[in-house]
């Protein structure tokens, strides 16, 4: 199941201090529900594992973060990821591409422009349950971006070498807990009925106009 | 002529209630789940999320060790014993648990087996599987694409064409279609859909080490075939397994393949020696077990500037999924779908089916259909309805100008079958006069002035069911006869067993009815066995609506044997010669002198009590019915349809279904059948798919997107009748259950055309949801 999800938001931060952010894969991990970078590879790519509940339904992805493109000039960025459930339930990636652009007076808007294709249980609930998951899961990370811009823009990310090859990546700002199952599915179907009756309110009433 | 019986009695024609009805009602039902014997442990499978990946590894440990788990089997250990795969009823082979790879989202991998239901499902969980996902084939239009991969690297030909089929005179259809003046054509896709039985599959398989013999309780609508089967693939003699078939929740095709959870259930209780039960989850069943249709055709029809139908011609792919697990008579690899030739006489046809594999679940089941008999009667009364509007006729008018005459049966199609009896005509007036089709078509009219849709659908259908001659049907080899054995006690009740099997017909009703107008002893007095296969005689079981055609002339063939046998008992009692006796249902009488009789009750009496000399005693009879021909049962369905414009959403506001079974046995359960086959129908109409995305994942896979009608959706059904007899059927039935499935398909979808076809829209495919009509009313410019 393929989706593409465009998403965008403003934060009060000047556009290097976002870039500074947006630009670390670990830390922006760190934002994501549930994720989290487990070990660097090499400059550009990073295991790391996401899980999400859905339900009664918990998927644990894990696998690869490779960034594609990394363009401060354009402050632009592509990041592929790509995970398999490892209790074989099936598996999902995505192509991000993260933009930013300078806003008046000192602020940045932040566009993200996602192509995510899930195979397996998670697939079969189908594009309406994933894409108010998605939703709600970027909801979640531009909060989460937002707290961390504020909370933290200045301190660096502590790296510890464990071997020569690889370094583990300290840990996040937040503990990655999965994203809570009862609270995304319910919100997930408040969205949907949410969005139904906004639709009918406007059959009815274009009805009577 | 059927001879009245008083409703005491209940034989045929009587609206007797069902005698099952008094157990369900009451939730005493005894299905597979409700089994429980004692030391019953559980089996749960453990599937893939993908369609099509190679399987890398698969680590079980985690499962074993969860406290409660006894066994862990996947496709490998199967291998061992040669049991990885299995054969299809079709020729083909399934993977019982992947080996290699897997083919379908949903595929079997493990199966887990537990002290309980849930540490069982908990264990599978656990079942760490490894997959590499590999490039996956959904379109069967790319089947034999150059690009597209193989799918099934266990067959020498490394193709995903599985078959090609035709039948018919080429040369002379396409003869016909160069000099005819007037051409139609409509692609119709009969989309891929389940039966979703309000049960779903599931068994108790229990292997008795003491005794060697394994039981098998089993959803099972072909028992004895399932008993030869299990013996053939597992190499248990096949005197050590009994298949029970308890009460069925339904069954409409879905439950007579054998499905690798059987298989696992028995392998796990041979292995452990205790009984285990695996009963499917809703899902489960939607995703994985025999689903029906997904039927690609082409139809065109080629007619003069009158109306008058020259030739058909069809070409058709056919989705079989991952395997061709179809149940289908052995040299029918597209089932009957050469009756698409349907109600009309014309000189020529020619049909070709190509079957294909793809990354779906495998089937190609006859859903409420007598194999691809609902493709073929959608797929003709479809096409007709496009000629007519090619012709600018009325689509009533020219199905009425292109009918089989009544006096030309027994009649030869152009695609070989004799057609045992039929009046169309008659039904189609029935039905005309019962809708009032002329005043619908007056309102329609007004109707389109004021910028309103509403739509008019017709559909006269021809079924062929009741399979069948056993010289050209079999099953995996098995021919399509069936068997009835009647036991009359010495109290003058009875017992009557059968090679059937009920999932909601009404078996245990009809069957008796059949024994009370044969022999007079009161239906209620006549007690229906089925699904044991230790007790019943052998039978092919129930599907394609042969139970009625074949089993029911067996029981009547039966009852007439014990019906001989008591004349020779009623002479010895009547001290008479028995050209001196008459029948009439429930007794023999002198003629001319009636008080001189006895009836069926002191004949009995008399079979154990009061022998003529040289007798041998009991009062029994055993059938295996080889029935001559076919059945080919008819009728005509109006629909009228009103069509929302601000929402696409389709009314069905009438719908008048006029059948033609023949004879009819029960006419409260013709009814029951009917109104259940249209309420299916209109669900595939309009509601139903399993739909498949790119990459392989089901869409339709459980009640959230397989939609179900409720009382809600379902309109009101008026039902009517001809009866036009088989003619060489023992009581002239036909057989009926399937009937509504096959004919009002064509008719919903015909009567929403009709209501858009001033637009220029000539076809729209199934299901026809809201969306698909609003973006039709979208682009024509009927709504902004």
């Amino acid at each position: 199941m393929a989706l593409r999800i465009e998403k965008t938001f403003q934060v009060s931060q000047p556009i290097e201090k976002v870039w500074g952010l947006l630009s670390d894969p670990a830390r922006v991990a760190s934002c994501v529900p549930g994720a989290q970078i487990t070990e660097k590879i090499d400059d550009k790519t990073y295991k790391g594992s996401i899980n999400v509940k859905v339900g009664p339904s918990l998927t644990d992805y894990k696998g690869e973060v490779q960034i594609l493109r990394l363009d401060p000039q354009n402050h632009e960025i592509q990041i592929q990821g790509r995970g398999q459930d490892v209790r074989g339930r099936g598996s999902a990636s995505m192509t991000m591409t993260g933009k930013l652009a300078a806003l008046d007076g000192g602020a940045t808007q932040v566009t993200s422009i996602s192509e995510v294709n899930v195979v397996g249980i998670l697939a079969q609930m189908g594009s309406r349950v994933i894409t108010e998951v998605s939703n709600i899961m970027f909801d979640k990370f531009s909060q989460n971006f937002q707290a961390l811009l504020q909370q933290s823009a200045d301190e660096p990310v502590v790296a510890k070498a464990t071997t020569a090859e690889t370094a583990v990546v300290s840990p996040p700002v937040q503990p990655p807990a999965p994203i809570e199952g009862g609270s995304i599915a319910w919100q997930a179907i408040k969205q949907m009925f949410g969005r139904w009756l906004r639709a009918l309110k406007n059959v009815v009433s274009g009805r009577s106009a | 002529m059927i001879q009245p019986t008083t409703p005491e009695v209940g034989g045929m024609g009587h609206s007797i209630k069902r005698k099952e009805d008094l157990r369900f009602i009451q939730g005493k039902g005894n299905y597979v789940d409700d089994v429980h014997l004692p030391d019953m442990v559980y089996g749960h499978v453990v599937r893939s999320p993908y369609a099509h990946a190679r399987l890398k590894s698969i680590n079980i440990e985690k499962a074993k060790a969860l406290p409660g788990v006894l066994a862990v089997i996947t496709g490998e250990d199967l291998a061992k014993a040669n049991l990885a795969w299995m054969p299809t009823l079709y020729f083909d082979k399934q993977m019982v648990l992947a080996t290699g790879k897997v083919l379908f989202q949903s595929q079997e991998v493990a199966f887990v087996v537990a002290e309980d239901r849930y540490t069982a499902a908990d264990a599978a969980e656990l079942v760490e599987v490894e997959y590499e996902e590999l490039p996956v084939l959904v379109d069967p239009h790319k089947a034999t694409d150059p690009s597209s991969p193989i799918l099934r690297e266990d067959r020498e030909e490394k193709s995903n064409h599985i078959f090609h089929w035709e039948v018919g005179d080429r040369a002379a259809t396409d003869k016909a279609f160069q000099d005819a003046t007037v051409k139609a054509n409509v692609h119709a896709v009969f989309q891929r859909c389940h039966p979703a039985p309000l049960e779903t599959c599931g068994c108790v398989a229990d292997f008795n080490r003491a005794t060697g013999r394994l039981t098998v309780y089993l959803t099972s609508q072909a028992p004895h075939a399932h008993r030869t089967l299990f013996a053939l693939v597992g190499g248990i003699p096949e005197n050590n397994i009994r298949v029970v078939s308890p009460d069925i929740g339904g069954g409409f095709g879905n439950k007579v393949p054998i499905y690798p959870g059987y298989v696992c259930a028995v392998v796990a209780s041979l292995t452990l020696g205790r009984p285990v039960k695996w009963i499917e989850t809703r899902s489960e069943n939607l995703q994985s077990t025999g689903f029906a249709r997904d039927y690609h055709m082409t139809a065109e029809l080629a007619a003069d500037k009158d109306g008058k139908i020259q030739a058909l011609r069809v070409k058709t792919l056919a989705d079989h999924g991952a395997f061709n697990a179809a149940a289908q008579p052995t040299k029918f690899p597209a089932g009957l779908f050469s009756i698409c030739t349907g109600a009309y006489d014309y000189p020529c046809a020619f049909c070709e089916v190509d079957g294909v594999y793809t990354n779906k679940a495998p089937g190609g089941i006859a859903y409420r259909c007598s194999f691809r008999v609902t493709e073929a009667a959608y797929l003709i009364e479809r096409a007709v309805d496009v000629l007519a509007q090619e012709l600018k006729l009325d689509p009533v008018e020219l199905r009425q100008k292109n009918f089989i005459r009544p006096d030309k049966f027994p009649y030869k199609s152009p695609l070989g079958w004799s057609f045992d009896s039929g009046n169309y005509q008659a039904a189609m007036d029935l039905a005309l006069k019962k809708v009032g089709y002329t005043d619908l078509r007056k309102e329609q009219d007004e109707k389109r002035k004021k910028g309103e849709l509403m739509g008019i659908g017709v559909s006269s259908f021809v079924e062929i069911v009741g399979a069948g001659p056993a010289h050209t049907f079999d099953i995996a080899g098995i021919k399509m006869f069936d068997s009835a054995e009647i036991r009359v006690h010495p109290t003058g009740k009875a017992i009557c067993r059968m090679g059937t099997k009920s999932q909601g017909q009404g078996h245990e009703t009809t069957y008796a009815q059949i024994v009370a107008q044969e022999l007079g002893i009161p239906a209620a007095d006549v007690l229906v066995e089925e699904g044991d296969t230790d007790t019943a005689p052998y039978g092919l079981g129930t599907y394609a609506s042969r139970s009625t055609p074949v089993s029911g002339a067996a029981t009547a063939v039966a009852a007439r044997k014990i019906r001989e046998k008591a004349k020779k008992i009623a002479s010895h009692l009547l001290e008479c010669s028995e050209e001196d006796l008459q029948w009439e249902p429930g007794k023999f009488f002198v003629k001319g002198a009636p008080s001189k009789a006895k009836t069926i009750q002191d004949i009995a009496f008399a079979a154990y009590t009061n022998l003529p000399e040289g007798m041998e005693a009991g009062l029994e009879a055993v059938d295996y019915y080889d029935p001559p021909n076919l059945t080919f049962p008819f009728g005509t369905y109006i629909c009228v349809v009103d069509i929302d414009k601000g929402t696409g959403e389709v009314k069905v506001r009438r719908f008048v279904a006029v059948d033609d079974c023949g004879n009819v046995i029960n006419p409260m359960i013709v009814d029951g059948q009917i109104h259940g086959g249209l309420t299916e129908g209109l669900a595939i109409a309009f509601m139903q798919q399993i739909d498949y995305d790119e990459s392989g994942n089901v869409q339709g896979g459980s009640f959230m997107d397989y939609l179900l009608p409720t009382a809600v959706e379902t309109p009101h059904w008026e039902t009517d009748k001809t009866c036009t007899p088989s003619p060489h059927h023992p009581f002239g039935a036909k057989g009926v259950g399937e009937s509504p499935n096959v004919g009002s398909p064509a008719a919903f979808v015909n009567a929403v055309v009709d209501a858009l076809a001033h637009l220029g829209v000539r076809h729209i495919d199934m299901p026809i949801a809201p969306w698909k009509i609003w973006t039709i009313l979208k682009e024509k410019g009927v709504v902004s």
